[in-house]
């Protein structure tokens, strides 16, 4: 684990190191891309403000021009008329009055004569005019001595100039303080002298509403300026005509700036300047008005123009950090997942790993050597078991003990490690309780009361346990709830009749029962768990007892077999999980036991109350065999008498023992052999009783021999393999 | 196996009813107790009903004989089938007792 760790930390080291990168480049990227986006779409939005301002200026204009035209041409139209009604002094104010009546934007003319040009009049100027709401026009002369009206600008520009002229815009005081601007024009006699100036006012009223409307964007403010730089428009009443573009400019902050628009726009250009107003930046457009010399300027407060770009790349540069910060955040959880999956790998290892060793260790319980017993020539064994997972709740066992087979297949309920806990526990007390026990159902009552006494789990096994008496074939089984096994012989397969009882660790104090039968050489004992006949394919269909037993061949070694069987269960199964443990244990019995032929055949116990079942066993035979009543009777007589021999001396006292007695007929003759696996006793050897002696003289046993050598015609004994083989033969 | 113990006069009689085999032999024993203790008068085992006897039954009986035999008393066996008789004439019992029918 140790050298583990370094790997693990560099490991989460890059990955942290991997996903910081990714996060700043991430943020760059999409810094980059904002970044680029916005100065675009500033641009954009500027070029966009710029071309508004331009075309509001441009439309303006054109309205002032559109009014500055129906004044130039009022006054050009009325030029002849003026300059014929020369020569007639008093129809003059005719024309003028004309002028003003036919042009509404006209509110006042005059036409102002050089001085001198009439001899009795050397000032002479009639005015026609208009008060504002009213359509009566007005005349009056303008030559008085307060006026001097030679020496107004209105007069002598055009003079001197030689051709129309506009007026500084001015406030007329006499008609209600409007602003004012004239157009005013020379007129040429017939000799071409100019002899007057004939003159359109026209009020600048609507030129507040007209520039002060402008409203290319909310908080945009107009300016109309002068040829000499007075305001004519602005948002500041106060100022209008008071002050100069110049003034204003000095009592701005950015006086550099203001100074230079204020420049700019007195000498006519058309443009834009940025300046810094009441701490805000502005973008100032200007352009002069033609003809009048006037110029006009819209500012534009930044915050309109950029402010909406402002407020939306704002909230993108909030989503942008929010994404980020998720993106963070997904990739420290990431990481942490990672470390997290990475210390449940290593418990998932640390844990497969110990379920390994477990695993050894109960594979290890289980007798694994094959052939376990190669020396035996009358015994063919192979077991194999396959855990589910790793491991298991099945278990198999077997030994040799005073020549019989021990043996043993078991299912606890349930997987995986509890089952493989009791599995050990199952083992274990097997290999106590069998140590000591003959008898199956003896061990299985044993192992029963144990387990259920300390089962609070409640978990129980199946159990089938037999011995295989290896001299005789004789399988004396008990099972507690286990599948029955299949007994595969020449004549077929079969499945072992068995009771079913309880499975072991239910409940203690139950009774089990012991069952016998013979295996006869060749004969095959096969045992497993539900894992084989339940294994399931991929369509939920079970491998069943039928697929089972056709996998079963007579004959066939025990190594064959289990391997045959599961090249079945894989055919079978395919590419499915396995779903449960599958144990098998296949024992081939290959002894040479004399075949019984009608396969007459009793097996007793060392019990006295066994030789009733041998007498029924004799019965049957004289009854089969049509014996006389005297030669049945006496058969019963030696019978019981060997019998008895061998249950009364053969076993130490409290030993459980068997014995075996086949009885072979013959042409003319019965056979009885008699097999037990006690202490040699060779009854043909023993002394004969001398019947003729008185009764004292006698001793009180030693009959019972003497009677079988006396009712049966041959008597033979031998000794083989640790059993005493009495054969006794009686012609019939 | 049934064993039913009269007596009349000095005389005791046992009715062996079934088979005397050897398990019923270890509950027969015990029954013949006072037969034994009554050795010195007569013994009459009735083996009318008694259908089949093996050593261990013979044993009995000759346990009996040699009680009575040191007490001066007689044992008569009455009406032993033929496979008995067969048995007591291989084993010499049918010198032993006397046979009644």
């Amino acid at each position: 684990m140790k050298q583990k760790e370094p790997t693990v930390n560099s490991f989460l080291r890059r990955s942290r190191w991997t996903g910081l990168m990714l996060v700043v480049v991430a943020a760059i990227t999409l810094e980059a891309t904002s970044i680029i986006q916005f100065f675009f779409s500033q641009k954009g939005i500027q070029q966009e403000a710029a071309l508004r301002a331009e075309s509001e200026l441009e439309s303006t204009q054109l309205e002032i021009l559109n009014v500055i035209d129906q004044a130039e041409s009022a006054v050009r139209n009325n030029m002849w008329i003026a300059r014929w009604c020369l020569n007639f002094q008093d129809s003059l104010s005719l024309v003028t009055s004309r002028l003003v009546e036919d042009n509404p934007v006209v509110m006042g003319s005059t036409i102002a004569l050089v001085p001198g040009h009439y001899r009795r009049h050397p000032l002479y100027a009639p005015y026609s005019y208009q008060l504002p709401g009213q359509d009566t026009v007005y005349t009056k002369s303008l030559a008085t001595p307060e006026y001097d009206y030679p020496s107004q600008e209105w007069f002598t520009k055009p003079i001197e100039l030689q051709e129309g002229y506009w007026s500084e815009p001015y406030v007329d005081e006499g008609g209600g303080d409007i602003l004012m601007t004239t157009f005013s024009m020379p007129v040429r006699d017939e000799h071409g002298v100019i002899a007057a100036v004939l003159t359109a006012d026209i009020s600048l009223d609507w030129l507040t509403d007209l520039v002060g409307n402008i409203n290319v964007y909310p908080k945009a403010i107009s300016i109309l300026a002068s040829r000499s730089g007075k305001l004519m428009v602005c948002p500041e009443e106060s100022l209008i005509m008071h002050r100069t573009v110049q003034e204003a400019a000095d009592g701005l902050e950015d006086t550099a700036a203001a100074h230079k628009i204020a420049h700019a726009m007195l000498s006519g250009e058309t443009g834009s300047e940025d300046i810094v107003y009441r701490g805000k930046l502005q973008h100032v457009f200007f352009s002069k008005v033609e003809r009048t010399g006037w110029a006009m300027s819209i500012v534009i407060p930044d915050s309109d123009i950029n402010g909406h770009l402002r407020r939306i790349g704002s909230v993108v540069a909030g989503l942008q950090v929010l994404g980020l910060l998720m993106l963070a955040l997904i990739l420290l959880s990431y990481a942490r997942n990672q470390r997290k999956n990475q210390e449940l790998t290593e418990k998932k290892n640390k844990m497969e790993s110990e379920l390994h060793i477990a695993r050894g260790i109960q594979m290890a319980m289980l007798p694994k050597i094959f052939p376990p017993f190669p020396e035996r020539k009358d015994l063919d064994l192979y077991a194999s078991i396959v855990p589910a997972k790793e491991v298991g709740g099945d278990l198999y066992d077997f030994f040799i003990r005073d020549e019989k087979l021990f043996f043993c297949i078991a299912d606890v309920s349930g997987k995986g490690v509890p089952a493989s806990l009791v599995m050990a526990v199952t083992r274990s007390h097997f290999r106590t309780t069998a140590a000591h026990e003959n008898s199956p159902q003896r061990i299985i009552r044993l192992m029963n009361d144990v387990m259920a006494d300390n089962n609070d789990s409640n978990m129980f096994v199946t159990l089938f346990c037999g011995t295989l008496d290896l001299a005789t074939g004789q399988l004396i089984y008990c099972n507690a709830g286990h599948n029955a096994p299949e007994i595969v012989s020449a004549e077929g397969v079969r499945p072992l009749n068995v009771l079913p009882n309880l499975p072991v660790g239910v409940l203690a104090g139950m009774d089990f029962q012991d069952q016998e039968t013979y295996l006869k050489g060749g004969e095959t004992l096969f045992l497993y768990t539900d894992g084989l006949t339940e294994a399931e394919n991929s369509y939920h269909e079970l491998f069943g007892e039928q697929r089972m037993e056709e996998a079963l061949h007579p004959g066939m070694g025990a190594v064959e077999q289990l391997r045959a069987m599961h090249r079945a269960v894989h055919t079978f199964v395919g590419n499915a999980e396995q779903s449960d443990d599958l144990t098998m244990l296949c024992i081939r019995f290959l002894g040479s036991v004399p075949d019984a032929g009608d396969g007459r055949r009793l097996t007793l116990r060392n019990d006295i109350g066994e030789i009733s079942r041998l007498q029924a066993f004799v019965d049957g035979i004289a009854r089969e065999e049509q014996l006389s009543d005297p030669v049945a009777s006496s058969l019963n007589l030696a019978l019981e008498e060997a019998v008895t021999n061998v249950i009364m001396y053969a076993y130490p006292k409290g030993q459980e023992g068997r014995l075996d007695l086949q009885a072979t007929r013959r042409p003319g003759e019965l056979e009885f052999t008699l097999t037990d696996s006690g202490k040699a006793f060779d009854p043909t050897a023993a002394p004969v009783a001398d019947v003729s002696l008185d009764a004292q003289e006698r001793p009180i046993g030693g009959l019972g021999i003497f009677l079988v050598r006396q009712i049966m015609d041959k008597v033979a004994y031998r000794r083989t393999d640790g059993k005493n083989i009495l054969s006794m033969t009686k012609h019939i | 196996m049934e064993v039913i113990i009269t007596k009349q006069d000095s005389v005791m009689t046992a009715r062996l009813i079934g088979r005397l085999d050897t398990p019923a032999a270890q509950e027969v024993s015990q029954a013949v107790e006072p037969l034994i203790a009554a050795a010195d008068g007569t013994i009459v085992l009735d083996c009318q009903e008694m259908t089949y006897i093996s050593s261990s039954g013979l044993r009995i009986f000759l346990t009996l004989k040699k009680a009575a035999a040191s007490k001066g008393g007689k044992v008569i066996v009455k009406g032993i089938s033929d496979n008995i008789r067969q048995v007591f004439m291989m084993t010499g019992f049918l010198n032993l007792f006397e046979i009644e029918d």
